[in-house]
């Protein structure tokens, strides 16, 4: 099957007062319909980045592409106009801050129909005028109280009436999550959608985005710091390291035999019953100056002269590690997922 | 911090527009051509147009303008810079005092500048001018007691704000007096705000000052306020045109030199409101990695 | 609820700060030099004239009383007599009253019409060619003397140009009363001759009030477009794929138009200081008009009945831009 996103070799990075950032570094990615991938790594990795990179909403006039490719649907989101007619249809997205994500002064059915007005599915993708038929409009409506119904939201009309300050960070990430699904998307990108919320809501929400997508064949690319939360709802999962991909593995192998040094201490970080978590030393290095190499060398155990030098290829079949010296020895031959 | 300010292009043109003024101002007998035609008639020579005899063409009186135009950046710079000294010399401690302490006496202060505030400040200014009389010194006057409560209130909302901060609390626990931490821990962190609003406030000054000149508040002729001798080319209009040009153009440059230098003092001392860095652009968003 | 809380918040600082405001005035007018006493009796008057006049005018008693009594003839609505017109001040400022509003009305708009737009132009196109250009002249419509700007228009397109007419409200007949208002009431009377000249009359005028008003809410709109721009809401609506023109022109417009209503007072500060200056300028049969001159003739029951005036508008005016405020935020007042 083919994949619905592909991020092959992207390197990307921002111009800034203090130098040129080199924030991506050759990262790879994959993700197929209907599957629920998690991106983990620490704050300042590069996730955000590369979500927006995928949707297309960077900087235009900070940012540099040093190469790779994105594709998403077909489309290639690096080239002219990349984007524009994808994102909102095949690819839509939840924010990370569901407070701040709302325009506070008009309704949440004025900013949803707005949307699909736009990028509703039963709409002309040939019309390019802003006509909004009456029937559609309808129809529209209807949906969305449907979806606000399936993100289990009670009283879908009355919140269509209210201002986003009426509802509280649980509720508006619902109306968020529904929003992204209303468009009949194949890809919901996901940029860590509960660091916002109470500990007590994350769970919840976790498992209806984890539903919703999986009974209508979306798939979701699903940013976040939290093992714990990838563990929860993803079928795969992508470690990066500052700006770079570390490991790729399906769920069950990632969890149960991680063979990239980071991965493995950052299992070993999270609290676990009868010991006591273990922190990595040492800090993410700033992307103004990313050591060279694997960037995570200054802070492995295992690292040698090699990895000081050449940046390790992401190799493997099926389970990929980027790693001179994986943890569990034995790798396969050169191949991607 | 000063490299940023030399490399604000417009706050650099707002610092040499007010150096010049300076200069002129003190350098007046010896830059002028005419200081003499400050005070002294030439009748056969009025109403000339600008041209050898005088670069900005002569008054109604045969008075070289450029000359009195040098003259008169005296009594601007002089006028505005007592003028705004006395009203931070009374607003800051109204403000201080009344953002330290809570209660009534705090209250009555404050309503008290409010009211000063409640009409246009030249309206203000005139009704005191016109009271007291005619004269450079209650021109001052005016200006100082209609201007004084906008320091008073920029200070009371920046103490209040800052009187629960915790480096303040712990003044105030290990034993300091309030005068000691209002003098040594209030005021050194709010003397940003403070002088960027005293740049913008000169050039607020020298306009209402040259309006109560213009309506002829200020001190009696032949004194070379730019306000009034634009006032008195009135009646030569069109014919000399060129005898309100020069004046005009004084304060203009003169007030758009004080409000640039505020706006580029605002970028580099009040970060809250910084009108973001200037070109390459990304700023935070790049820099920071992308994680917000 | 919320309206009531601001209605009664102002109306409760309403009367102290008007009472502040006549005290301060009040003491004003009765330290001075000049004997109103005498500016009323006349030059020719002779000692026991003047003692007559000031006794009927009530300047022989206590200052204090001088006071209440003046405050207590304000609360019946009694403002006292122009020293000069011979008219009761509170009828002198009605009839002029229209006039200013004209004036002012018309530069509010103005100053609107051409300061948002080009306040979003300059906030989407930051750091452009256009937005350097705007900065340097707003910049310098604040730092320009309006009454000097008011002469240079004067001579360009009065005098040389001969295109508009120097001063005044209007030429020749005016439209029937209805509003006070010349243009609204030559439009509703069908009066094309008084509505052509009341237009040509308040070109200029308006030009020079709206310049400052507009070159703030062109700073204004664009640092709020600026800073709504770059929010996380914008950020989210691209994502999703909204069309960048609905963006603009209905989010980011809206919450820029917000932030800058919340400045009107201000705005309308500018607009009222302006007035007493342009009015004088270009002859405007205003109230700024005729504060400056019953300042200029030591005139001080009209003084201290323009300030009262000035004060309760200016407070009104606040009143009105925090229920608008609250109107155009669903938020509510902050």
């Amino acid at each position: 099957m083919s994949d619905i996103l592909t991020v092959a070799d992207l390197t990307l990075g921002f111009r800034t007062e203090a130098g040129p950032a080199r924030v991506l570094d050759r990262v790879r990615l994959s993700v197929r319909p209907g599957e629920i991938v998690g991106l983990v790594g620490e704050s300042g990795c590069g996730k955000t980045t590369l979500a927006r990179a995928i949707l297309g909403t960077l900087p235009a006039e900070a940012t540099q592409v040093g190469g790779g490719r994105i594709e998403l649907a077909g489309s290639d989101m690096l080239g002219p106009g990349g984007g524009r007619g994808v994102r909102g249809r095949a690819v839509t997205f939840i924010p990370q801050d569901p407070f701040a994500s709302f325009n506070p002064l008009f309704r949440i059915g004025t900013q949803i129909m707005d949307l699909m007005r736009w990028n509703s599915p039963r709409r002309d993708p040939a019309v390019r005028t802003g006509w909004y038929s009456p029937a559609r409009r309808r129809a529209d409506r209807a949906a969305a109280i449907a979806m606000l119904e399936a993100v289990q939201l009670p009283q879908p009309a009355r919140i269509l009436r209210k201002y986003p300050h009426e509802l509280s960070g649980g509720q508006r990430q619902r109306v968020m999550i529904a929003m992204a699904l209303l468009p009949e998307p194949r890809l919901v990108i996901a940029d860590e959608p509960t660091t916002a919320l109470d500990v007590t809501v994350q769970a919840q929400i976790l498992g209806l985005l984890r539903r919703l997508a999986v009974d209508r064949g979306v798939a979701v690319l699903f940013t976040t710091h939290d093992l714990g939360a990838a563990w929860e709802i993803c079928d795969r999962v992508v470690v990066m390291y500052a700006g770079q991909t570390a490991e790729i593995a399906p769920r069950e192998g990632f969890f149960a035999a991680p063979r990239h040094p980071y991965t493995h201490l950052l299992l070993r970080s999270l609290p676990e019953e009868g010991r006591d978590p273990v922190g990595i030393p040492g800090s993410v290095p700033s992307p103004l100056r990313p050591p060279p190499g694997c960037r995570f060398h200054p802070r492995c155990p295992r690292a040698s002269q090699v990895c000081t030098e050449q940046a390790p290829p992401l190799l493997g079949e099926g389970h990929l590690t980027a790693c001179h010296h994986p943890v569990g020895g034995a790798l396969g031959d050169t191949l991607d997922g | 911090m000063l490299r940023r300010f030399a490399r604000d292009r417009a706050a650099m043109l707002g610092a040499v527009l007010i150096g010049l003024l300076v200069l002129a101002a003190v350098f007046a007998p010896w830059l002028a051509p005419h200081p003499e035609d400050v005070w002294q008639f030439h009748t056969p020579r009025r109403l000339l147009p600008p041209g050898p005899g005088g670069l900005f063409g002569t008054d109604r009186m045969g008075g070289d303008v450029f000359s009195r135009i040098l003259f008169g950046a005296r009594i601007t710079l002089s006028l505005s810079v007592i003028a705004v000294g006395s009203a931070v010399l009374i607003g800051v401690p109204v403000g201080l005092v009344a953002g330290y302490f809570r209660g009534w006496f705090s209250d009555l202060l404050m309503r008290f500048a409010e009211i000063f505030l409640a009409v246009p400040q030249i309206v203000l200014a005139i009704a005191i001018a016109q009271t007291l009389g005619p004269s450079i010194q209650n021109v001052i006057l005016a200006l100082s007691i209609t201007y004084w409560p906008f320091w008073a209130r920029l200070v009371y909302a920046e103490t209040r704000s800052l009187r629960n901060e915790v480096f303040i609390e712990s003044a105030v626990a290990l034993g300091a007096s309030p005068l000691r931490v209002m003098v040594l821990h209030v005021l050194p962190n709010i003397a940003s705000p403070i002088i960027v609003r005293t740049s913008i406030g000169m050039g607020a000054t020298i306009l209402t000052a040259a309006t109560l000149g213009f309506l002829g508040l200020g001190a009696p002729p032949p004194t070379p306020e730019w306000g009034r001798m634009i006032a008195e080319s009135r009646e030569y209009l069109p014919d000399a045109w060129w005898y309100a040009l020069a004046p005009g153009m004084a304060i203009f440059l003169t007030v758009l030199g004080f409000n640039l230098l505020g706006d580029g003092l605002r970028d580099i001392l009040d970060p809250r409101t910084r009108r973001s860095a200037g070109q390459g652009g990304g700023g935070g968003g790049g820099g920071g990695g992308g994680d917000e | 609820m919320v309206w009531l809380n601001i209605v009664l918040n102002r109306l409760v600082w309403l009367v102290p700060t008007l009472l502040g405001l006549l005290a301060i005035v009040f003491v004003l007018s009765r330290v001075v030099p000049i004997d109103p006493a005498r500016l009323a009796a006349g030059d020719n008057a002779s000692p026991e004239q003047v003692a007559a006049v000031r006794h009927s005018l009530g300047f022989d008693r206590p200052l204090p009383e001088q006071f209440l009594r003046y405050v207590a003839a304000v609360a019946r609505g009694d403002f006292g007599t122009s020293l000069f017109t011979q008219q009761p001040i509170a009828d002198d400022l009605a009839a002029r009253l229209p006039a200013t509003l004209e004036l002012t009305l018309v530069a509010i708009v103005l100053a609107a019409a051409i300061g948002i737009p080009l306040g979003v132009v300059c906030g989407l196109r930051r750091n452009s060619w256009l937005d350097h250009v705007l900065r340097v002249v707003t910049v310098s419509g604040l730092a320009v003397a309006s009454f000097w700007f008011a002469m240079q228009l004067q001579f360009l397109f009065s005098m040389k140009l001969a295109w508009l007419p120097l001063s005044g409200q209007i030429e020749g007949f005016p439209p029937e009363h209805v509003t006070g208002l010349m243009i609204v009431d030559a439009l509703l009377t069908g009066d094309t001759e008084a509505l052509r000249s009341a237009v040509r009359h308040i070109v200029l005028p308006a030009i020079t009030l709206a310049l400052p008003a507009a070159a703030t809410v062109v700073r204004f709109t664009r640092n709020g477009v600026i800073g709504v721009i770059s929010s996380p809401s914008v950020a989210y609506q691209t994502a999703m794929g909204y069309p960048r023109r609905l963006i603009v022109w209905k989010y980011v417009l809206r919450m820029a138009v917000t932030a800058t209503v919340t400045q009107l007072g201000l705005i309308f500060g500018i607009l009222l200081a302006g007035a007493v200056v342009v009015e004088t300028v270009f002859d405007w049969p205003g109230i700024g008009a005729y504060a400056v001159r019953s300042i200029l003739q030591s005139d001080y029951n009209a003084i201290m009945g323009f300030t009262l005036w000035a004060g309760a508008i200016f407070v009104a005016v606040n009143l009105l831009v925090d229920l608008l405020q609250a109107a155009i935020d669903p938020r509510g007042a902050r």
